[in-house]
């Protein structure tokens, strides 16, 4: 090896320096006895503050950069031969800031992929790579006391979420939760989240349909409409109240909103509507009396009233 | 958090055993369900003798049959039987490929629903001394076993959380 750059760290805060040293082996066959090292900062050519020859025939040169304004620089150690400049040794340096805390987190049961689906705001770039991490732990109580851990639940690369399989979740019991931002020069912490992830659970819409006249069900009266909904069929076993909104097809018009309404409903006449007026419907459902999180609403269902 | 009528127990609690009564009746649903179409073990009524044969031992809810309704008592007798259930499930391990994930969830939702209730009883200090184990379990010894006895099993847990999901609405009743 010729040339070897040392380095206290090779990552800093923006705006700091560093000191670097760069020792040219005797046995660098193109080494002269006064040959002087030089430094690359990017493409920029530098001296050495001190160049001194050590007790082995090796040559060390010194130098404190400038305070670093660039996320990553290339410092290289040359050495003039003949009209050239021969590079011998390189190293990556990095500058940036520690990781902000995480923040904003918030997590949904989802009953589709049966897993504890966290997000959150990773906070302002701090020009350094950074990893993430969902930590979380199981608890007896209000997660005051940490009973056992679960595994570390690690996104994707760029990714401000992550996924607790089913196998991981105690999903009537306490789970307290985290984000850690962690990169070389320290590490950022989310405020703790403490929940049962039951409690959040994100149903799917309900599906509604319209009901046809048949000889067992009269047509709507002028004004009304005759629909029905079914259940995500997934969430059948959780209790639930739904609501359902509608909206003319006129203009600006603002959705009205009827609930709370039965989740099983096998005819539902919805009244006090404009005659021979076209409408959209929608509906979502929430588990209840037991604390969930609300459904989207379901795609449009768009009927018209009957004339006067 | 309000108690449920029967003082002692939140409401919340009686409302999330019902719950999970009803998510473990849909996985018990489901693996009898993939039992009959891969396997056309459609009926347990038709392994009534291997069942014998086998050993599967059943788990008594006398405290939760209306004739002797008693809270603490149902639900020691329904936290034993989920205990057995989870070990009548391992038992099974090694089904069939199409029927594990349906045994793996059914064995998870299982073993939260027996947490559950332990731990509200050991929270209003009505934990038995000492924990309830699983006894012997009955040994598969082919392919066939584990499938009719997971008929079988799938079966008798339906019934065991039929008598279980009554005697829970009647502790819930205001």
């Amino acid at each position: 090896e010729c040339g070897h750059i040392s380095l206290p760290t090779s990552t800093v805060r923006l705006g700091d320096s560093i000191t670097a040293s760069c020792t040219i082996s005797p046995n660098c066959s193109h080494l002269g006895p006064e040959s002087q090292i030089l430094w690359k900062l990017g493409t920029q050519l530098q001296l050495g503050e001190r160049q001194q020859r050590l007790a082995d025939g090796s040559q060390e040169s010194t130098i404190t950069l400038p305070p670093l304004n660039r996320p990553r620089d290339l410092l290289s150690c040359c050495l003039r031969w003949g009209n050239s400049v021969q590079i011998l040794d390189q190293a990556e340096l990095w500058a940036g800031h520690p990781p902000a805390a995480p923040h904003n987190l918030s997590c949904l049961m989802n009953l589709t992929t049966n897993s504890l689906i966290c997000q959150w705001e990773p906070g302002p770039h701090n020009h350094l790579p950074t990893n993430f991490t969902l930590k979380s732990f199981k608890s007896r109580d209000n997660c005051q006391t940490q009973e056992d851990s679960i595994l570390d639940c690690v996104p994707k690369d760029g990714d401000s979420h992550c996924s607790i399989p089913r196998k991981y979740l105690k999903l009537y019991r306490h789970m307290g939760i985290w984000v850690q931002a962690e990169n070389a020069l320290g590490t950022g912490k989310s405020p703790q989240l403490c929940l049962v992830p039951m409690d959040v659970v994100k149903l799917e819409p309900p599906t509604l349909w319209a009901l046809a006249p048949s000889p067992e069900v009269a047509p709507p009266q002028p004004g009304c409409l005759l629909l029905r909904w079914e259940l995500w069929k997934p969430s059948l076993y959780i209790e639930q109240k739904c609501e359902l909104r509608h909206q003319p097809q006129l203009g600006e018009a603002s959705w009205a909103l009827v609930g709370p309404l039965l989740p099983e409903t096998l005819q539902y006449e919805l009244c006090g509507l404009l005659p021979s007026t076209a409408y959209a419907l929608q509906m979502r459902c929430v588990r209840w009396p037991l604390p969930g999180q609300w459904s989207d609403w379901s795609p449009s269902l768009i009927l018209t009233t009957a004339q006067q | 958090t309000p108690l449920g009528p029967t003082s002692s127990l939140p409401q919340s609690f009686l409302l999330k055993c019902l719950e999970q009564v009803r998510k473990v009746q849909a996985d018990g649903t489901a693996l009898q369900e993939r039992l009959c179409a891969a396997h056309k073990l459609c009926h347990p009524e038709e392994l009534v003798l291997l069942g014998h044969a086998l050993g599967i031992p059943q788990a008594p809810l006398s405290s939760c049959s209306s004739q002797a309704l008693q809270l603490m008592g149902c639900l020691r007798q329904l936290h034993s039987g989920l205990v057995l259930y989870q070990g009548l499930l391992q038992a099974l391990a090694g089904i069939s490929p199409e029927l594990a994930p349906t045994l793996d969830m059914l064995q998870l939702d299982i073993t939260d629903f027996a947490i559950n209730i332990w731990q509200q009883m050991e929270d209003v200090g009505m934990a038995p001394a000492v924990p309830p184990t699983q006894g012997t379990m009955p040994t598969f010894t082919s392919a066939f076993q584990r499938r009719a006895g997971g008929t079988l099993v799938a079966s008798n847990l339906q019934s065991f959380l039929e008598v279980a999901y009554r005697a829970l609405r009647h502790f819930t009743k205001p």
